[in-house]
């Protein structure tokens, strides 16, 4: 064993001292317009959570393409995308993040709430911001050095509510509402921001329900809520496991009697395949970009894209997603670059992460993301960079007929005593 | 038993030693030294990667010693490393006690649940008692995600290791901590093994009835295999809190349960290299794979569309795992062995 | 009483779903006494293959189920030839980290085919959906098939263990690889077929469930759930694994439909487990498993 760890470490030592000067050679030699701008971009695009994972990379991965190659990079630097798969997997991923601050990244970007769960720790002790896509409240109340792309699954619920009591609500009192939550900080931001929001916006959470991602079937779950005789379901869930509840909401007979909506994470294309169109037609839901094929400024490039390198994932609205992200990590470039030299950034340091986030990140402004999501700003205090989500309804088998932004204020979770008790 | 040829011993101390001959000496001390110098000439990420192997060693030699010397299949023990995280982050965070305490109550409450969760292996065996070991993996998660002590979905935030009024803060000082550890329990279990207890335990796993025929207390030995395993288990979970700084359940999966077997399987059931062998070889070929071939391999084949080769990350671990075992089914360590029989004997091995 | 008809009957029928799987389990463990981790990526390929030939290709279903079982056949030789056979007569623990070496490389060649990880089959069902009332309960009819192919399925293996000359030689196998050998009987003839016979059982479990929930990631997991169904029914019983999978598909929803307001959320997934550690410790081979005498 001992000479197999020597051997190991004797063959890490060369590969360092032979990549050393190579590294060191970049850097110093050359002219200053084709260094790189490195960003971390964590995916899960195998293991679990593939079915998200695949179509953000892609956009992700594209999207910086298109910024190279047709916008010349960020006031001409490339951007360097160091992508790395976290498997869904804590040691994947609290790897891939180290990885990522010794290889010089000047921030970095999770798809998920559950990989930045992972490893927020070790980004906000080592002061390494991150954007993460779609963010739970517990990925930065209290918040520290990361950001959310998009408003977290306690938002999605506002939104809807908010939406439900102005557009469908007809009744008078108050509605009764069931939370179906999926069994980890998605489904439970939702029931965090129900418990931090429910009385002010005047809804009765009649019966809060879990469930977990594999379930192949939640009758019985949907018994006790339907003794609960609620007015609207709320599933803040993924695809398949949502898909499953909407389903045996059916059969039993509940649906479409009675209003569902459901988070972002489940208002997505798989939506409708997994469990048929026929069954989820009329479903709310929320999602904070817009559709394929809006009339929005970065549609048209968007689509070019994905037609030629990622058909497969077109009308996917992840993609969207992803794609405003890598569009939000030029921006966040630009800004930076504006205040600092490239060589200062370019060290992918403590000091360089601290510009980044103080000059990159709080320095964005009302930055409107191509039309594909509300406009990113800074507000100090609030982590999240957008607050606007849309509701949309399964329309004909395809989500559709969007609402206007509806926004979400923000919730300050961590003054909450019962908030992670 | 495995003596070098020529090499004699002259009296008890001398059989019994650990180290014995002048080369083991100079290859342990060089080894020590290589390995505590480390920080020097790795960088921050290969460091972090043997952070995590250290961890992930102190947890598998807990588990060798449940499942390779005492022959109790667990299959659930993510779900023990997971106590281990959250009573070092509760001692820690919600009740504010020293690391040291963290460490050490870890270590007890997670043997104290071992301990229950291992009572019905006085009637169950082998695969059947698999199942209990899964049901404390699901109920101890079940349990984590939903009392108010833990931070449930939302998680819980971890302080630094810190000790005598030193934090490991940076990659290199937490390496100092966590190999430390690694090594001293490395030691431990390797001197453990040679006590009455863990012969008494290589008895059990033998042959439980025999074992008990000849005044081998079943009941508490088993259990007892139960508090060690799981106590090693909850160092390492400590050890991981303190190093990723939050906990989440999500972190502690059944998947990752399973992976834990088939390291000390690959590495060499009931030996002592085993543990060393495996989880090196697993966690370095999980971070080869997906942290440089895939990379490279996409960055090559630029022709192909982007994420092609994603799909081959897991394909080619589970690949080489299929080819170590066909190749060598007992394990790492007996291939080991047999090298360095042949080394002993050349240049007239057979 | 309608709620109690309600969740005995999703019970029973969510059981039958892992009762099936449970199946691909005890036919490799009793002919060889290896507990086959690779179930559930197996269970996934195959879906993925029935969808590939069904809707991809627009293949008449029963055309693409044929397909699927010859392909599940050709898988399970492949794997028993490739992986296991090098392995006879090494130490078991051994046989059954290579089962998870292979579920490895079976998720990540998934992965590489059909990066885009999940499938619906949208309107092409393969089994009406319209939903059958019993007194004030309903059960999907999809559940209704799955009960019936499940028994079929069960009723087949019986019988081909019970009557047919491989059945019995897998039997024989089971009990004594040594005395099999030498009376002549092929064993690793023996092992191959069982590695064949639990693939296309753990293909036709795929095809099941992925029409009642569309193809995901999570099949995986809904292969390892079946591991606990098995054990309960004892690892070398067909009979067991069918009583054992309805028991556990009942506790889910008797205990989560009852115990869940006065306990945290989620018990449900919790309660089979606290019955079967009670059960184990009264019946430590599970409830039907073979008892086996030991010798000093």
């Amino acid at each position: 064993m001992r000479k197999k760890s020597i051997l190991i470490i004797i063959a890490v030592c060369l590969m360092i001292i032979t990549a050393l000067p190579a590294l060191s050679a970049c850097s110093d030699n050359a002219e200053p317009k084709t260094g790189t701008l490195k960003v971390g971009i964590m995916t899960p695009h195998t293991g679990i959570a593939a079915e998200k994972g695949v179509p953000l990379r892609d956009a992700n991965l594209d999207c910086i393409e298109y910024i190279n190659t047709e916008l010349g990079g960020v006031d001409g630097y490339k951007i360097e995308a160091i992508n790395l798969d976290s498997q869904y997997k804590s040691d994947q991923a609290v790897a891939n993040i180290n990885q990522f601050m010794s290889s010089g990244c000047l921030f970095f970007t999770t798809s998920s709430s559950t990989e930045m769960g992972y490893v927020q720790a070790i980004a906000n002790r080592a002061e390494f911001p991150g954007l993460v896509a779609y963010a739970a409240p517990s990925n930065y109340h209290p918040p520290e050095h990361i950001y959310g792309q998009t408003p977290d699954y306690g938002d999605d619920w506002i939104a809807f509510a908010n939406y439900y009591l102005k557009n469908i609500w007809k009744g008078t009192g108050k509605p009764k509402m069931a939370l179906h939550l999926l069994s980890n900080p998605t489904g439970f931001g939702a029931r965090d921001a129900a418990k931090a929001m429910a009385d002010t916006l005047g809804i009765q959470i009649v019966a809060t329900e879990e469930h977990a991602a594999t379930t192949i079937s939640e009758i019985e779950s949907l018994t006790r809520i339907k003794a609960a005789n609620p007015d609207v379901i709320y599933i803040s869930s993924t695809a398949k496991p949502a898909g499953v509840i909407i389903k045996n909401a059916k059969e039993l007979g509940m649906y479409p009697n009675i209003t569902i909506g459901v988070c972002h994470a489940a208002m997505v294309g798989s939506l409708i395949t997994l469990a048929g169109a026929d069954i989820v037609e009329g479903v709310y839901g929320t999602f904070p970009t817009v559709m394929f094929g809006e009339n929005v400024p970065a549609m048209a490039k968007m689509t070019e894209y994905v037609k030629k390198l990622h058909p497969k994932d077109e009308g996917n609205p992840d993609y969207i997603a992803a794609w405003a992200q890598s569009l939000i990590i030029a921006e966040i470039l630009k800004n930076a670059l504006k205040n600092n030299s490239y060589s200062v950034l370019a060290k992918g340091d403590v000091n360089a992460w601290r510009l980044i986030e103080k000059d990159g990140f709080q320095k964005l402004n009302g930055y409107d993301v191509g039309g594909l999501q509300g406009a990113v700003k800074y507000v100090a205090g609030d982590n999240r960079l957008t607050m606007y989500n849309r509701v949309y309804r399964v329309v004909n088998g395809v989500i559709g007929s969007p609402s206007a932004w509806v926004e979400a204020p923000l919730v300050k979770y961590e003054t909450f005593d019962w908030y992670g008790k | 038993m495995t003596l070098p040829c020529g090499t004699r011993n002259y009296n008890y101390s001398e059989d019994m030693a650990t180290v014995r001959t002048g080369t083991q000496w100079t290859m342990l001390i060089v080894f020590l030294a290589l390995l505590f110098t480390a920080p020097f000439f790795l960088n921050n990420y290969w460091l972090s990667v043997t952070n995590i192997i250290g961890i992930t060693l102190i947890a598998a030699i807990g588990l060798n010693i449940l499942v390779g010397y005492c022959g109790q299949l667990s299959i659930g023990h993510a779900g023990f490393i997971a106590v281990g995280a959250y009573t070092s982050a509760i001692l820690t965070n919600r009740l504010e006690m020293p690391f040291l305490a963290g460490l050490i109550g870890a270590g007890v409450i997670s043997g104290l649940v071992g301990i229950i969760f291992g009572l019905p292996s006085i009637r169950v065996k082998g695969f059947y008692l698999a199942i209990t070991t899964i049901a404390a993996q699901f109920i101890i998660i079940w349990v984590i995600n939903h009392w108010g002590l833990t931070g449930g979905f939302a998680g819980i935030t971890v302080p630094y290791a810190s000790l005598f009024g030193f934090e490991f803060r940076s990659q290199s000082s937490q390496f100092y901590l966590i190999i430390g550890i690694a090594v001293i329990c490395v030691f431990l279990a390797k001197n453990f093994t040679r006590t009455k207890v863990g012969r008494a335990f290589v008895a059990v796993r033998d042959n439980d009835l025999a074992a008990e025929v000849m005044g081998v207390n079943l009941l508490f030995y088993k259990l007892l295999a139960f508090f060690i395993g799981c106590f090693f288990a909850g160092i390492a979970g400590s050890l991981y809190a303190h190093y990723t700084g939050s906990l989440n359940a999500e972190q502690f999966s059944f998947t990752e349960s399973i992976l834990y077997v088939g390291m000390i399987i690959i590495g060499g059931l009931g030996t002592n290299l085993g543990p060393i062998l495996g989880v090196v070889f697993i966690r370095v070929l999980q971070r080869l794979l997906s942290g440089e071939l895939v990379p490279f391999l996409e960055k090559t084949f630029t022709m192909f569309p982007a994420g092609f080769a994603s799909g081959l990350s897991p394909m080619l671990f589970g690949l080489v795992i299929v080819l170590f075992l066909i190749l060598e089914p007992r394990g790492l360590a007996h291939r080991w062995n047999l090298f360095k029989a042949a080394y002993r004997l050349w240049p007239f091995s057979y | 009483m309608a709620e109690l008809l309600q969740y005995t009957i999703t019970g029973l029928s969510v059981g039958m779903v892992y009762a099936l799987i449970g199946l691909g389990f005890v036919l490799i463990w009793k002919s060889s006494s290896v507990a086959n981790l690779a179930l559930g990526p197996i269970v996934l390929m195959s879906s993925w293959f029935n969808y590939a030939m069904f809707i991809e290709k627009g293949l008449p279903l029963y055309v693409a189920f044929l397909l699927v079982l010859i392909f599940a056949v050709v898988l399970g030789w492949v794997i028993e030839r490739v992986a296991l056979r090098p392995l006879i007569a090494q130490p078991i623990l051994s046989l059954i980290a290579v089962t998870l070496g292979i579920g490895y490389f079976l998720e990540g060649l998934v992965t590489f085919i059909w990066p885009a990880s999940t499938a619906g089959f949208g309107d092409k069902h393969i089994f009406p959906r319209e939903v059958i009332h019993i007194g004030p309960a309903i059960v999907s009819q999809e559940y209704v098939w799955v009960i019936g192919i499940c028994l079929l399925v069960f009723f087949l293996l019986t019988f081909f263990f019970r009557y047919h000359r491989m059945g019995i030689a897998m039997r024989a196998t089971a009990d004594d690889q040594m005395a099999v050998q030498a009376c002549g009987i092929p064993v690793t003839r023996v092992f191959s077929t069982s590695w064949m016979f639990a693939c296309v059982v753990a293909a036709i479990g795929g095809i099941l469930i992925s029409s009642i929930g569309g193809i995901s990631h999570g099949l995986v997991d809904t292969g390892l759930k079946s591991f606990s169904v098995v054990i309960l029914g004892g690892l070398d019983s067909f009979g067991g694994a069918m009583i054992a999978g309805p028991i556990i598909g009942l506790l889910e929803n008797l205990g989560g439909g009852y115990l869940t307001p006065y306990l945290w959320g989620g018990v449900k997934d919790i309660i089979p487990f606290f019955i079967i550690i009670i059960v184990m410790v009264i019946k430590p081979y599970g409830l039907f498993g073979e008892e086996r005498i030991e010798r000093i």
